[in-house]
């Protein structure tokens, strides 16, 4: 199967684990990736600036994504797997913007019908691609471990819109985790926001919402944090030093993105899913598997 | 949106509403609707922000729904929202108070008020690359440096100059 994949800012920018991760991963389960030429910023930056131009941005990705023939969009940011959606949204239900937005594509020579389906990794895996190929991929089951999942804000918010699983008890991700012998727990803090959008304007107070829900999830005896936002995971990996600090916590939690665990169930190697780019302490975490895996396989 | 002002006056400022820049706000693109709000606080009760910087969702409805909108956006409040949108998942009333701040954030800007400044270099940026930022360097945990090429990935796209010159008629055809 084809489908063209949208990258966003951060990913390809710096969160270089993910985007590894997924490009190992994906082609094992007979996706075949479509990379977009002449895509620009989805928009969600722009949303606070002038709302007009982020919907542009974003209609000009898909109108581009479009081009392509296929009917499928994998969205990887979550930041712009709302963005694109909401778009959608507003161009359906309001006919002078809709107008206003086809006049600028119609510039570049573009056009949006809106055919396309847009996919975030974890509706991909979990509804498309489901649970009988995910388990027969799995080389090495990771039974005994146990995780707490992250699903960030904007791929289940607000339901309204259709999003990739239930606002107030997701579970599609903790079924992914579970499809390859891991165990996952439920936590009170598991919809608790990341403060990533704070971190420019109030840079304390955003690492005081990732330094909570990453001694909360510590707290809980857990082998990891399996995470599916770029966002959260550069706060949670990327800054877990200076959010633990922030709130007084010695932390040492893994967090790692879920292809990567994937990857790693897969027995692919560690370095082609971008576990040497994680700061948090995986290594204990990729010790204990190989442990585990020597007990069970 | 076209009901008329309320006469209220703000006794601690002795300030009248301003219909005209509540009328502005309320326009921005979104899904807000101040008037469905019963001030349930619900939002405020839900808010992550809420707890460390105090800002409250529905007196940003309230204020609004009244006309005081130069307070709030003065107030720099607005900026204190982390975008999570509990608010707008679980308001009764569909008032989206969330939609509502982003289109404040819009008329703040449009207004010069009290504008931090990562949001204006993101503009900036987007018309330079079309991007929010550029491909870094980072390093491994054994403190290798490395990037896109030498990790392997494909080259970062690039975006034409006409991309740029329809964004510029975007910012301004808002």
């Amino acid at each position: 199967m084809k489908v063209a994949v949208y990258w966003g800012c951060v990913i390809p920018t710096i969160q270089y684990a993910y985007e590894m991760s997924v490009r190992e991963v994906l082609p094992k389960l007979g996706v075949e990736l479509v990379d977009l030429n002449d895509v620009s910023c989805c928009g969600v930056p722009l949303r606070s600036v002038n709302t007009f131009a982020s919907l542009y941005l974003a209609a000009r990705n898909l109108a581009i994504a479009e081009k392509t023939g296929l009917k499928d969009l994998l969205v990887l940011c979550n930041g712009c797997h709302l963005s694109f959606s909401e778009t959608l949204h507003f161009l359906k239900n309001d006919k002078e913007l809709r107008q206003k937005i086809d006049a600028l594509l119609m510039d570049e020579g573009l056009q949006l019908k809106g055919s396309l389906r847009i996919w975030h990794l974890v509706d991909l895996l979990h509804d498309l691609i489901r649970e009988e190929p995910i388990k027969n991929s799995v080389k090495k089951r990771l039974n005994g471990l146990k995780f707490a999942s992250q699903y960030g804000c904007h791929i289940i918010r607000p339901s309204r819109l259709g999003r990739v699983d239930d606002p107030e008890n997701p579970r599609k991700l903790d079924e992914l985790i579970e499809w390859l012998g891991a165990k996952t727990v439920e936590y009170p803090e598991k919809l608790d926001c990341c403060g990533a959008l704070l971190l420019l304007s109030h840079p304390d107070a955003a690492l005081t919402f990732a330094g909570l829900k990453l001694k909360a999830v510590q707290n809980l005896g857990v082998d990891g944090l399996v995470n599916a936002c770029p966002s959260c995971h550069m706060m949670f990996d990327m800054r877990q030093k200076s959010a633990g600090a922030t709130v007084g916590a010695k932390l040492n939690l893994p967090v790692l993105y879920y292809t990567q665990l994937l990857g790693v169930a897969m027995g692919l190697e560690e370095e082609k899913l971008g576990l040497h780019l994680n700061r948090s302490p995986v290594d204990e975490l990729l010790q204990k598997i190989r442990q585990v895996l020597s007990r069970y396989n | 949106m076209t009901e008329e002002v309320p006469s209220v006056l703000d006794l601690m400022t002795n300030k009248r509403p301003d219909s005209k820049l509540r009328l502005q706000a309320l326009n921005k693109i979104g899904e807000h609707k101040p008037y469905n709000c019963y001030q349930c606080i619900k939002c405020t009760s839900g808010c992550p922000a809420m707890k460390m910087l105090e800002i409250k969702p529905h007196e940003i409805v309230g204020l609004v729904r009244l006309g005081f909108v130069e307070d709030v956006i003065n107030s720099g409040i607005i900026w204190a929202c982390a975008m999570c949108l509990k608010c707008k998942e679980r308001c009764p009333q569909e008032v989206a108070p969330v939609d509502l701040i982003l289109a404040l954030r819009n008329l703040a800007i449009e207004k010069e008020v009290k504008v931090p400044e990562s949001p204006l270099q993101s503009v900036s940026m987007i018309l330079e690359t079309g991007f929010v930022q550029k491909p870094m360097d980072t390093v491994t945990r054994k403190l290798e440096k490395v990037n896109r090429d030498k990790l392997g990935l494909p080259k970062f796209g690039e975006v034409s100059e006409k991309f740029k010159s329809t964004f510029m008629k975007a910012l301004e055809g808002s």
